[in-house]
């Protein structure tokens, strides 16, 4: 009776032993998943970072400005020559 | 010698060998072969338990050792908060760069033309670089704040003793435009002027540290826990508008280059939020190149220099008056035709204008009308109308090195003084005080506190004059951008504009220059509803005009005619044709 109890009580350590190892090893793996996904998402950010860098740099009045003027050949407008339409108004 | 000898080989003789001499045979003591045994137990037993000892009563150092093997101190960077505009568009944000730095021992066997390249990389001459490695120190720096590609280039070349090691860079996309706004940091990343310096413990980050366990191939396997927890800086958003912003320094610019000014600032305040939309100084400087940077560059003439405004201060002392109901727009005042005599001093006007109202004495801004009408007030009533708008008062705009300008204490006034207090002479403030005194008149006489970032509560005011006399100043001063005024060429096509000019004597050597002036305006737009507030200040005007109606008024006119195109305010005017009168009308100071 005893020897039998042994027996499975062995083989449950070993079982559980070995569990521990997979789920250790099965850990280390999803560990290092995350620090991927957390470096990914600096990375991201500093995408991000730069892209809202160069939105400004390319919205920049000055540029807008330049080109409107030069390669649109565009003018400011002038209330002289504006029509206001008002709701309701005349 | 010889006898033992001939024993020894008698012996030998007697067939017995020499190892089996029963004369060798030794007898020892028991107790010397337990005293050995004893020695070697006790040596176990030391072995034993010193090995108890480092391994369980005191283990720390032995586990730190082990701990070194696999764990390692993780530095977690925080970044710089960004500043943002109040349409959330970047003006100053932080991106991860690399310094590079050399061991000069390791470095010493690099190949020629490893470092030839490796110059050319970091844009430096290859004089420059060996000198830097010849240097008698173990570890120099090569170059601060290299970009990531760069970088990438530099290991590529994989020179020994070459060492890089990650910092940040900031970045200032709006460059020279918001320089006086946004200010910089320092190659530390820390706060050097204006909003970077006045925020920089809310804007800097406070990097962390963690230990982490890893394995051979150097990745991580386990997150043991946080020693410091990291800290973002907190993003800063500023009231200031980057359309606004623009324009507001382009006609400074526009204005410094067309009277040949030694300077100009302009600032243009929402009349509704205090917010600063706009804040313009000329000569500027490229925050993303500060290689030559000189004071005049620096210097934020908005908030930090002070100047005796002028004939702008005038519509204080007819506020007061008014205030007190010591008189009306309409009442007559004989401001005669030659000068006028008060404590000694003769008060002069550049025309005679014989009698004239209130109104007039803006419009045409007499100095002797104001001198009369600032009789009518005592010293302490004026200098405690000075002191409620802001004069002289150390101001809390959370903005670096504002200045507090000049007031006397009343008491030390001499007789002249109410006079020329009344015309904005011997009273000294910074211009954006001064438009933050000019609230009262654009809002219903209440001022509200000024600010540099975004405003989301309504702001409470304090009540300085009644909204009566608010509304009777503002019909004034905008009389005074009219066709009979001293600012008609600050008349903005299509809108109801008001303000006044001043023109100031700046004080050299003590002493009020006939040939140095600082012409100045604020005004407001659209009459009908003020929203903007705008002071122009030009520095020194070298050119045939130097006056505050000559060279301030158009600039003013042209930044508020932009700024209200920017921000879609429909005209309150029909008036599309501008008249300018050919000799316009200059005030007295």
């Amino acid at each position: 009776m005893t020897g039998k109890l042994n027996v499975v009580l062995t083989a449950l350590l070993v079982a559980c032993a070995l569990s521990v190892v997979n789920s250790r090893y099965q850990r280390n793996h999803l560990v290092n998943d995350l620090e991927k996904l957390a470096s990914q998402q600096r990375q991201l950010d500093i995408d991000w970072t730069q892209l809202q860098l160069d939105q400004s740099t390319l919205g920049k009045n000055e540029r807008i400005e330049q080109i409107a003027r030069t390669e649109l050949n565009m003018a400011p407008l002038s209330p002289a020559r504006t029509q206001y339409l008002t709701e309701g108004g005349q | 010698m010889k006898a033992g000898a001939n024993g020894s080989r008698v012996a030998a003789g007697k067939g017995v060998s020499f190892s089996k001499s029963p004369v060798l045979a030794v007898r020892l003591p028991d107790w010397r072969s337990r005293v050995v045994l004893f020695v070697l137990f006790a040596a176990f037993a030391a072995l034993a338990g010193r090995a108890l000892w480092v391994q369980v009563v005191d283990n720390q150092f032995l586990q730190k050792k082990g701990a070194s093997r696999y764990m390692r101190t993780e530095e977690l960077a925080a970044t710089r908060g960004k500043i943002f505009d109040r349409n959330g568009m970047v003006l100053a944000s932080s991106l991860p760069v690399k310094s590079v730095s050399a061991f000069t021992e390791d470095i010493k066997d690099a190949p020629p033309e490893k470092l030839r390249e490796l110059a050319r990389l970091l844009e430096m001459p290859e004089a420059d670089l060996r000198k830097k490695l010849n240097s008698n120190r173990s570890y120099v720096y090569l170059k601060r704040q290299v970009e990531m590609d760069v970088v990438a280039k530099i290991e590529k070349l994989d020179i020994d003793g070459i060492d890089t090691r990650k910092e940040y860079k900031r970045f200032y996309p709006q460059g020279e435009v918001m320089a006086h706004m946004v200010g910089f940091t320092n190659v530390e990343d820390v706060g050097q002027e204006a909003m970077e310096l006045a925020q920089q413990k809310a804007l800097a980050g406070q990097p962390g540290s963690r230990r982490v366990i890893k394995d051979r191939l150097g990745r991580i396997v386990e997150d043991v826990g946080m020693q410091r927890e990291p800290h973002d800086g907190k993003d800063l958003h500023l009231s200031v508008d980057s359309k606004l912003q623009y324009i507001a320094f382009n006609s400074v610019k526009d204005a410094v280059e067309k009277f040949h000014a030694k300077a100009g600032a302009a600032v243009v305040i929402d009349v509704h939020t205090g917010e600063v939309l706009a804040l313009a100084n000329w000569p500027t400087y490229d925050p993303n190149n500060r290689a030559h940077l000189t004071g005049e560059q620096l210097r934020n003439r908005v908030i930090t220099d002070t100047f005796e405004p002028g004939s702008t201060l005038k519509p204080f002392t007819v506020a007061l008056a008014l205030d007190k109901g010591l008189i009306k727009p309409t009442t007559l005042f004989d401001t005669g035709t030659r000068p006028y005599m008060t404590g000694g001093h003769p008060i002069r006007d550049t025309h005679p204008h014989g009698v004239i109202d209130v109104s007039t004495i803006i419009q045409k801004s007499s100095n002797i009308g104001t001198t009369k009408i600032s009789e009518l007030l005592t010293a302490q009533e004026m200098w405690q109308m000075f002191t409620k708008v802001g004069f002289g008062q150390a101001p809390r705009y959370g903005f670096p090195g504002a200045a507090a300008g000049r007031v006397r204490p009343y008491k030390s006034w001499p007789i002249v003084a109410k006079a020329n207090m009344s015309f904005g002479q011997g009273i000294s403030m910074s211009l954006l005080q001064l438009a933050h005194a000019w609230l009262i008149f654009a809002r219903d006489g209440d001022i509200i506190p000024l600010s540099f970032q975004k405003v989301t509560e309504k702001p409470v005011g304090q009540q300085i004059i009644s909204p009566k006399t608010a509304a009777q100043m503002r019909t004034m001063v905008e009389s005074v951008v009219g066709p009979g005024g001293t600012a008609s060429q600050a008349q903005i096509p299509g809108y109801r504009a008001g303000g006044k000019t001043g023109t100031a004597q700046k004080v050299i050597d003590g002493r009020y220059s006939q040939t140095h002036y600082v012409g100045n305006f604020a005004g407001m737009v659209p009459m009908s509803n003020p929203r903007f507030l705008i002071a122009v200040m030009i520095d020194d005007a070298s050119g045939p005009v130097h006056t505050g109606g000559g060279v301030a008024a158009p600039t003013f006119a042209l930044l508020a005619a932009n700024a209200l195109r920017a921000a879609n305010v429909p005209p309150d005017s029909t008036v599309t044709d501008i008249i300018i009168p050919e000799h316009p009308l200059e005030e007295s100071n």
